[in-house]
């Protein structure tokens, strides 16, 4: 079963699929975003000058809907300033200067194994853990765990899907740990399904993993904690791992426009999450690092790291060797959904999951032609809507009628733009038009 | 590190292929229809199909030199229609009056409408129902294909001089076979399938693209495993129009001929393949499509069996173009998740 629509771009993943997770030293400097997901900004708990130690709390929120912030080096805080930031532009960042005794640290599969039991953990404690660890979903949506994983009397989950399709070209980090950390995934799957209540525990991959698949299958049989839970192999078709996409593929549900799956009793978490979630519950650990992919034609070693939050771009990307000479495009995110960065001091946030450098043969030189009204944005659209029409209303400036074509309901997976044979930016009019829709409706400031 | 940064939008990749390359297909895939014309038409083809890809492309520069726009030529656009509307017309057309339909089919079929993409009817359709409303005689003289054999009726052979011997088109000579009540039945039977046998291969009298079946389904197929084009459209024409066939067939057998004939001849292959699939004047959306598709097969089918014309394709594609807009606005996609609670 499958979703209707999609396309299929090549997945360029073996440039860095065969790359183990590296730690990597520590960075002199790192600058953690306030803003990192959906909800509440955080407000910062220490001062310029102040000494913080690895873990410690740094920034936090009140709001319900949003995610503290936890200094992941030992060291002192430079200051609280403006940093370019991957999408909103210029955002506040806390930026900590790291001090010389710090040692890399190292990811926690080893302490995850077939015997790991999450008897011991009471839903409540798991939700505190989530919630104080600073935990959000790791996939590109950055939205709160610790809102995902309250239990709703009214509304009860009765089927957990874990993302392991990784459907963006280029990206491993989360394949490199569905094979070096999987005990730790499936514990965090089992906590995610304990707080819940829900034994329903799917494991969508796509098919262009069959390692994955296989070493999950065989952890599930040998973990006591993971029986039950189910495989769900899936076509390889971008964007499977979309949230709504994965949902009607593996369960045959639709989550109702403008909705969350909650409402129909589903939660999907990213592998990534699932892992953050074991090592917070199980080591007290807040989320603090994160494994990134450093992949692309432009990139001199494409490899997979265990980045800490707050870590410049370019950091990282001479870790990888750096930026070959014909480098002309960085993408933080991969290439279907990822945002282009102008600078390379640009930190890694909690949902950064790669950084993608491309060419100049890789870069799409885009020259808009007229619209044959050929239909295939429509054939490749995952949720079914009309780009062509809602893109051209945007440009001639009907937001009326693009509201009539449910631009809300756009997911800007990209599949439009991509398809274009008329190299229209059907997703990126589209966006802009959501963005005008919010400032009429005075939801968005000027 | 001092490389300057692209930054654009996502996404950041995109497939290979342009209007361009989807054009290139099209025309590819009528490749094997223009061996054909060479073949049963010879010369008078290569006039006709030449005079018509040549004008248009010129129309095409000289009202994009007008508008100060940049050239388009690149997108194939014109070469298309060039040649479709060189299949639509008869061998023995002059070149004058292919030059005046290619005139009328690319600036004011396409261009006063603001280019490609924004014409409301098919370019090479409007170009000839221009020349029929003009040159309606000269639309209606068909040519004996070169390699016709003797046994088949000619119109007018004895009193004209060779190189413009006539004769009915397939659809022409079936509707006469079949009115001349004194013939015996299975007589007009083996007429019939004596024609058929030629209208697969192409040796038949009719415009110059519309002749050899086997042809446009070779390229029509090609358009289709290619998915250059929906095979919604073809199936959608090609089936109403056997359904009607079929109806009437039934109703009276003495007065209307097999549905298979209808589908193998006057050009009704070239227009669900290449004429009625034209992406900027069918609708958009698939549900859209099945409609467009059954709307010209149908109207094609009544226009053959009702009306005066043995032909019907131009009106019925003109017809359901103009209507395609109606057809997207009625045919509004619902997002997956069903309409939002707003």
């Amino acid at each position: 079963m499958t979703f209707k629509g999609g396309v299929h771009p090549a997945d360029s993943k073996k440039l860095s699929s065969h790359c183990a997770i590296k730690p990597v030293p520590v960075p002199k400097q790192l600058s953690i975003m306030l803003s990192q997901h959906i909800g509440a900004i955080c407000t910062p708990l220490v001062n310029k000058k102040d000494a913080v130690t690895a873990g410690q709390l740094i920034a936090n929120a009140d709001a319900f809907v949003s995610a503290p912030l936890h200094s992941p080096v030992n060291g002192i805080v430079k200051d609280i300033a403006l940093c370019s930031h991957p999408v909103l532009g210029r955002a506040q960042a806390i930026i900590i200067e790291s001090s010389a005794e710090n040692q890399p640290k190292q990811p926690y599969p080893a302490r995850f194994d077939s015997t790991f039991d999450i008897a011991p953990f009471s839903a409540e404690q798991i939700f505190n853990a989530v919630r104080n660890a600073g935990i959000v979903g790791m996939g590109g949506a950055g939205f709160p765990t610790s809102v995902k994983i309250k239990a709703n009397p009214q509304a009860p989950i009765k089927d957990i899907i874990i993302n392991a399709c990784e459907c963006e070209p280029y990206i491993t980090c989360d394949y490199r740990m569905m094979i070096e950390w999987t005990y730790q995934i499936l514990a965090g799957a089992a906590l995610i399904g304990k707080t819940l209540n829900c034994g329903n525990i799917y494991i969508g991959i796509e098919c262009n993993k069959p390692d994955a698949i296989e070493i999950f299958e065989k952890a599930i049989k040998a973990a006591p904690f993971a029986v039950g839970m189910k495989i769900a192999p899936l076509h390889t078709k971008y964007p499977q791992g979309g949230e709504r996409q994965l949902i009607k593929a593996v369960l045959n549900k639709n989550v109702p426009t403008g909705g969350v799956p909650p409402m129909i009793g589903v939660l999907v978490s990213n592998v990534a999450t699932a892992a953050a979630i074991a090592e917070a519950v199980a080591m007290n650990s807040p989320l603090t690092h994160r494994a990134v992919t450093v992949s692309g034609h432009g990139i001199k070693n494409p490899g997979n790291f265990y980045a800490p939050i707050g870590m410049a771009v370019g950091e990282l990307i001479e870790l990888a060797g750096g930026l070959k000479d014909n480098a002309v495009k960085v993408i933080l995110g991969g290439p279907m959904m990822g945002f282009a960065v102008a600078d390379l001091s640009t930190p890694l946030t909690k949902t950064s999951g790669a950084v993608t450098v491309f060419t100049e043969n890789d870069i799409v030189k885009r020259k808009e032609t007229a619209c044959i009204r050929c239909g295939r944005c429509i054939a490749g659209c995952p949720i079914n809507i009309n780009p062509t029409k809602i893109a051209h209303a945007v440009k001639n400036n009907m937001l009326d009628i693009a509201q009539q074509y449910y631009l809300s309901a756009c997911i800007e997976c990209g599949c439009c733009t991509y398809i274009c044979p008329a190299d229209i930016e059907l997703t990126g009019y589209i966006k802009t038009g959501k963005i005008l829709v919010a400032r009429q409706k005075k939801l968005m400031p000027k | 590190m001092a490389q300057i940064l692209t930054v654009s939008p996502s996404p950041h990749i995109n497939k290979h292929h342009s209007t361009q390359s989807i054009m290139l297909d099209v025309v590819i895939g009528l490749v094997p229809a223009a061996i054909a014309s060479f073949v049963f038409f010879r010369m008078k083809a290569v006039v006709v199909l030449a005079s018509c890809i040549i004008s248009c492309m010129v129309f095409e520069v000289i009202c994009n030199c007008i508008r100060k726009k940049q050239n388009t030529l690149g997108d194939l656009s014109a070469v298309v229609t060039g040649i479709i509307l060189a299949f639509s017309l008869p061998p023995t057309i002059p070149f004058w009056a292919c030059i005046i339909g290619s005139g009328f089919a690319i600036v004011i079929g396409k261009m006063v409408f603001g280019g490609l993409g924004a014409n409301i009817f098919n370019p090479a359709m409007a170009g000839r129902c221009f020349l029929t409303a003009c040159f309606g005689g000269m639309m209606v003289s068909w040519t004996v294909p070169a390699t016709l054999d003797n046994n088949m009726p000619k119109v007018g052979a004895s009193s004209v001089a060779p190189a413009a011997i006539t004769q009915a088109t397939p659809l022409g000579l079936i509707k006469e076979a079949l009115k001349n009540k004194s013939a015996p039945q299975d007589e007009k039977i083996a007429a019939i399938r004596g024609i058929f046998k030629n209208m697969l291969i192409g040796s038949t009298a009719g415009c110059l693209g519309e002749t050899s079946t086997i042809a446009l389904l070779i390229g029509g197929i090609y358009l289709i495993i290619r998915k250059t084009i929906d095979w919604i459209i073809p199936v959608a024409v090609l089936g109403s129009a056997f359904i009607c066939a079929f109806i009437a067939c039934e109703l009276d057998p003495h007065h209307y001929v097999a549905p298979w004939l209808h589908l193998a001849s006057g050009g009704l292959l070239i227009c669900a393949f290449f004429i009625a699939t034209d992406p900027v004047t069918a609708p958009l959306t698939k549900k859209g499509m099945w409609i467009f598709g059954a709307g010209v097969g149908a109207l094609t089918m009544l226009i053959r069996l009702v009306g005066e014309y043995p032909e019907g394709i131009m009106f019925a594609v003109l017809l359901m173009n103009s209507v395609s807009p109606l057809i997207d606005r009625f045919t509004k996609l619902t997002p997956a998740g069903g309409k939002p609670n707003v």
